[in-house]
């Protein structure tokens, strides 16, 4: 470490900053409710009672029961394990979908904000291009283009979404830009990206973490909407928007084909949008 | 009201993205793998048919040259023909847009009706019972997709209590105010959730605002404060934030649209990609992207309207 | 006597119950939710099932086709085919008109088949390929044939040969026919058909009204049709267009997924019709000798190909897909088809001869086979499952590929695929279409699957000239029993059309083609 103290987390201030998360009910709620939705997804097989594609024709479109908890569809399937199994797809939607948005949002945006000029300029255009379509339409074209599939529509979301991300970072960096570390930096002759990467960004990164938590949520309710319209995930997968879509057929005589899928689209967009406020409220700082 | 000079440096900010715009919407359909004449023609197509197709979307010639052709048909208002319509995307697309207008507008309205008193009163006694409720149901409403709201209106409101039509689209105006409650209600209630926090949290800002206090302790009628500061104020942000998200609110129109069997041009948008029919693709493309600029270039209207101080910066 | 009379008064109070309930009563208008929107109705120009299936409505032809399958008169009240089968003599019905009042005549009729089959315009002149010239004089007109064509006289009574008013249609704007077959479309077209167009919003609502110069006379002697307007609107989604019909806003809607028959059956407002169809659902397998990327492909061998046939349970498929209201196939043709044949159902559930005959073509081991499916159809997806699980035991490991319907038809044409599914319902009432489509190697490698047989391909060409009905029916019996037996599909089952209708409208059919006919549909008055 140099002799100038150059601010960065530190183990005690973290455990100072958990003291004070799990202090707040939203944040336990939402964690609690991710936790739980994390185990769904990485182990279906162990969680799920039933095989989630294999038809029973003796049971079908039963109604909830202690032998099918969300009761059954039109082809026998256990809902319930269809709907865990879907966790698996879904909670993989929230995080590939933004990720690589992430990523390179981040970077793209640490990079025109540090250096601004004409780099700057060309990437104004962009984002002002890019937000001038809907987001779902351009998706929805992009998908259109590629195909679609569960593959085709991160690469579509992340064509788009980037933009969100690099212009959150580009105004953080800005604002970090200004102050003495980032002065200090440059005079003790750190190269740029270091002083990028290891000193502007990581006091820059903490409402990308929010806007994340925010947008994994959105994610899912995109992802889901593609799944309903046909785009997104493929039948006989099952994913919650994809569930919904077979249930569509049947709201009034078999409501829990579509019912227990919007439960846990519901459920697990609050998790990460508790989480989401919480972290935001933690993270301000003080006397903004 | 905003002087002249405004609007034109703000209309000419307007046109490089412009230009950027169209470069995406030409490159989407060049850009895909494989002959999009090819992808276009019926699976019963003659080579002499897809050649055809070929000539008629000038897919023979350089790339520039297709652009510079696409900017100058675009600008003259020619948007091609559509295959699966066989009429011109420009009329085909005039004739569904009124439609998905009122529909975004019918939203937007409702959606305040909604938000606005219910963020005063939430506003009014922060962190308050009422304050908590509000913002319960609304945090729930936000982790909703819109088509999951619609189905659960059309199963509830219409297919169970027969309270509103299944679907479609009325002859006149108060039969459309009728036809397209519940489609407009589903967006609505999305968009709703986001001004309410928006407003509230604006609210609870002014409220607590130096001036507003000083107003008060000057003895100025609580509602001579509420119009002349709290209101103005909350006003601004709202129209900030709804023209903001006048994307999001064309994205919900697209899938209300297509639940509740409403001809406009978010379902137009959905069958067209089903049928890769990649001139009203386009065309439905520049229309969203020109519907969304619109609408920011009233918002920056509205807003220096509102808030002259926004005007010098 | 006396103990009979009650009982012969209760019957003829019966009858006479029965009768009442079936008295026609005209006026009135039916409402009718589509699952797609029509873009031009034009005999010529449509080309997608939204656009084919209304045209009857508008454009009435010279023949038509029988409600048993058998050609009968329309604007032509009798038809003569000379000995060598290559002139076609009709003669035109008295005092026809078209909708606006005028005369239908022998240069309209000439008018609109010389458009039909003019190959620059749509894609429909080929059904027409054999005329040599047409000719009209007073009211007979003649149909010079270069050879003789069996399916003359069905493709007569096709949608394609429907005739219109040459005056009314020259006078519309437009330098070319296809811009004045669209704005004569738009402006609201001359008809001779019982219906014509009232009103249209593109992509939502049509409306038809009444034809008042509509020849054809209905059950109480007064000309057809028995309803003053027709009301469509446009529903794309299922689910949407059934509760509109439940919530009583329109009084029938198509296309009901079969998932729905059982309920929808069983609402006491609501008649559930299952029109018999020429819809087949089949599953075109690669024949060829390599797959696409060169390695050797096992479906080239015939017994492989029975060998999947008899693995495959249609009974579940049926059960599973069409909810118990498909039928199994019997022969390449649906047996709504002229001149089908076939006694029993094609492969018959038999996993034991499945595994004898894999064994026979040395793939005991088992192998991979590729299912190339439609994304977004649920219909796939259950059969990729399905299939999957009833494969299995056999050893045979099925993949799936989702592509969307552009890149399906691609993988078709070029022979990139193992095995995908597809549909089909005839347009002609006549069996050389889906014969040709499903099996004629030069037309388009017999519906993409490469297989290449000579001996049917002999019988298609011959039969395709043959005058005599009887030695016609031989060689379609010939072809079907090929076909069957060298297996180039997976036969999966025929499926009706599923259209509920209300309690309060009699009458509505669709047409084993397809078409929808609202001309004998009336509404009773409670």
């Amino acid at each position: 470490m140099s002799a100038v103290t150059l601010p960065a987390a530190r183990p005690s201030r973290l455990k100072a900053f958990l003291a004070r998360a799990f202090a707040k009910p939203a944040f336990v709620t939402g964690f609690a409710i991710l936790v739980l939705s994390l185990a769904l997804a990485l182990f279906p097989g162990v969680l799920a009672p039933y095989d989630p594609l294999a038809f029973d024709l003796d049971a079908i479109q039963q109604g909830p029961s202690l032998a099918h908890l969300f009761g059954t569809d039109n082809f026998g399937r256990d809902m319930l394990s269809r709907v865990i199994w879907a966790y698996s797809v879904d909670m993989q939607m929230a995080f590939f979908a933004t990720v690589f948005a992430l990523l390179i949002g981040v970077t793209t945006g640490a990079i025109v904000g540090y250096y601004g000029g004409i780099a700057d300029m060309i990437f104004g255009r962009c984002v002002d291009a890019i937000i001038t379509f809907p987001f779902l339409v351009l998706v929805i074209a992009i998908v259109a283009v590629l195909g679609p599939g569960l593959v085709n529509m991160y690469v579509a979301i992340t064509a788009v979404n980037w933009v969100y991300y690099a212009r959150l970072t580009r105004a953080e960096i800005m604002a970090q830009k200004a102050n003495d570390y980032a002065a200090a930096g440059r005079v003790l002759g750190y190269s740029d990206t270091r002083i990028i990467f290891r000193h502007l960004l990581p006091n820059a990164i903490s409402p990308v973490i929010v806007y994340w938590m925010t947008d994994m949520a959105l994610a899912i309710l995109l992802g889901s909407s593609l799944g309903y319209l046909g785009l997104g995930a493929q039948p006989p997968a099952a994913e919650w928007g994809v569930l919904i879509a077979e249930g569509r057929n049947f709201l009034m005589t078999a409501w829990w084909m579509s019912l227990t899928p919007g439960i846990a689209i519901v459920v697990t967009g609050l998790g990460f949008s508790l989480l989401g406020d919480a972290l935001a409220d933690l993270l301000r700082p003080k006397g903004r | 009201m905003p002087s002249l000079s405004y609007l034109l440096a703000r209309l000419v900010q307007i046109i490089p993205t412009f230009l950027l715009v169209m470069v995406f919407i030409f490159l989407i359909v060049r850009l895909l793998p494989g002959d999009p004449a090819i992808a276009m023609a019926e699976a019963k197509a003659t080579d002499a048919q897809i050649e055809q197709i070929r000539r008629n979307l000038g897919l023979d010639q350089p790339l520039p040259v297709q652009f510079v052709v696409f900017v100058k048909n675009t600008l003259t208002g020619d948007l091609g023909r559509s295959i699966m319509l066989k009429a011109p995307v420009t009329e085909v697309i005039l004739a569904r847009l009124p439609t998905t207008i009122f529909l975004a507008l019918y939203s937007v309205v409702l959606a305040i009706c909604l938000a606005g008193p219910l963020a005063f009163l939430a506003a009014a006694r922060a962190n308050g019972a009422a304050d908590i409720a509000i913002r319960s149901v609304f945090q729930v409403g936000l982790s909703m997709p819109v088509f999951y709201i619609g189905l659960l209106l059309l199963t509830v409101l219409a297919a169970k209590l027969r309270l509103f039509p299944v679907g479609g689209y009325g002859t006149s105006f108060l039969d459309n105010l009728y036809h397209l409650i519940l489609p407009a209600l589903s967006v609505a209630l999305y968009t709703s959730a986001i001004i309410l926090r928006n407003l509230r949290a604006s609210l609870i800002e002014v409220l607590d605002a130096d001036y507003v206090q000083f107003a008060r302790a000057k003895g100025l009628s609580p509602r001579i404060v509420m119009t002349r500061h709290v209101l103005r104020n909350a006003m601004v942000s709202t129209v900030t934030l709804l023209g903001l998200s006048i994307g999001n609110l064309m994205s919900g129109t697209l899938v209300t649209e297509t639940v509740f069997a409403v001809p406009g041009v978010g379902r137009l948008m959905l069958e067209a990609i089903f049928a890769r029919d990649y001139p009203l693709i386009q065309g439905l493309t520049l229309t969203f992207a020109v519907l969304v600029s619109v609408v920011f270039l009233l918002t920056d209207v509205v807003q220096s309207w509102l808030d002259p101080r926004l005007r010098q910066s | 006597m006396t103990p009979l009379l009650p009982l012969f008064l209760g019957a003829a109070l019966g009858l006479a119950a029965a009768t009442s309930a079936l008295a026609i009563e005209r006026g009135g208008s039916m409402s009718f939710a589509r699952y797609d929107d029509s873009a031009i109705i034009d005999p010529v120009y449509a080309d997608r099932n939204p656009d084919l299936w209304m045209i009857n409505a508008f454009y009435e032809t010279l023949l038509r086709n029988g409600p048993d399958g058998s050609i009968v008169p329309g604007l032509a009240e009798s038809h003569a085919v000379s000995a060598d089968g290559k002139t076609i003599t009709l003669t035109l019905r008295d005092g026809l008109r078209f909708s606006d009042g005028s005369p239908i005549t022998g240069e309209d009729v000439v008018f609109s088949l010389d458009r039909a089959r003019n190959p620059d315009l749509g894609p429909w002149a080929g059904l027409l390929g054999s005329v040599e010239s047409v000719a009209a004089e007073g009211d007979t007109v003649t149909l010079a044939l270069k050879q003789p064509d069996p399916t003359i006289l069905s493709i007569l009574a096709t949608f394609n040969t429907g005739i219109m008013p040459k005056a009314a249609f020259e006078k519309a704007a437009g330098a070319t026919d296809q811009e004045k077959a669209q704005a004569f479309f738009a402006g609201g077209p001359v008809t001779s058909g019982p219906f014509m167009l009232k009103s249209r919003v593109q992509g939502a609502s049509m409306s038809f009204a009444r034809n008042p110069n509509y020849w054809r006379p209905g059950e109480d002697g007064k000309p057809l049709p028995y309803l003053d307007a027709v009301d469509f609107t446009v529903i794309p989604d299922d689910a949407t267009r059934i509760l509109k019909l439940q919530a009583g806003e329109v009084d029938a809607a198509e296309f009901i997924p079969f998932a729905r028959v059982g309920e929808l059956g069983a609402d006491p407002d609501l008649k559930m019709e299952l029109f018999p169809s020429t819809r087949i659902v089949y599953a075109p397998i690669n024949t060829r000798e390599a797959r696409a990327d060169g390695a050797k492909n096992p479906l080239a061998d015939v017994k492989v190909r029975q060998a999947l046939n008899y693995a495959t349970n249609k009974d579940v498929l049926i059960k599973l897909v069409t909810f118990g209201t498909g039928k199994p196939m019997t022969s390449l043709m649906s047996a709504a088809t002229q001149l089908h044949y076939g006694p029993e159902p094609l492969y018959p559930y038999d996993p034991e001869k499945a595994r004898a005959l894999l064994g026979e073509a040395g793939l005991s081991g088992g192998f991979e086979v590729k299912l190339t499916t439609l994304a977004g159809s649920a219909d796939d997806a259950t059969l990729f499952t399905a299939l999957q699980q009833m494969w299995a035991p056999l050893g045979i490991d099925l993949t799936v590929e989702q592509v969307d319907n552009p890149t399906r038809g691609e993988k078709n044409r070029s022979g990139a695929f193992d095995i995908h599914t597809y549909g089909w319902a005839n347009d002609v009432n006549d069996p050389a279409q889906v014969t040709g489509w499903l099996g004629y190697y030069k037309q388009r490698q017999a519906v993409g699957t490469g297989w290449n047989n000579a001996e049917f391909n002999d019988l298609f060409e011959k039969s395709n000239s043959e005058v005599d009905p009887e030695k016609r029916r031989g060689e379609y019996k010939r072809m079907q029993e090929i076909y069957a037996q060298e297996a180039p599909l997976l036969f999966l089952f025929e499926t009706p059309f599923a259209v509920a209708v209300s309690r309060s409208i009699e009458g509505y059919v669709q047409t084993p083609l397809g078409a929808n006919d609202f001309s004998e549909a009336w509404r009773a008055r409670k």
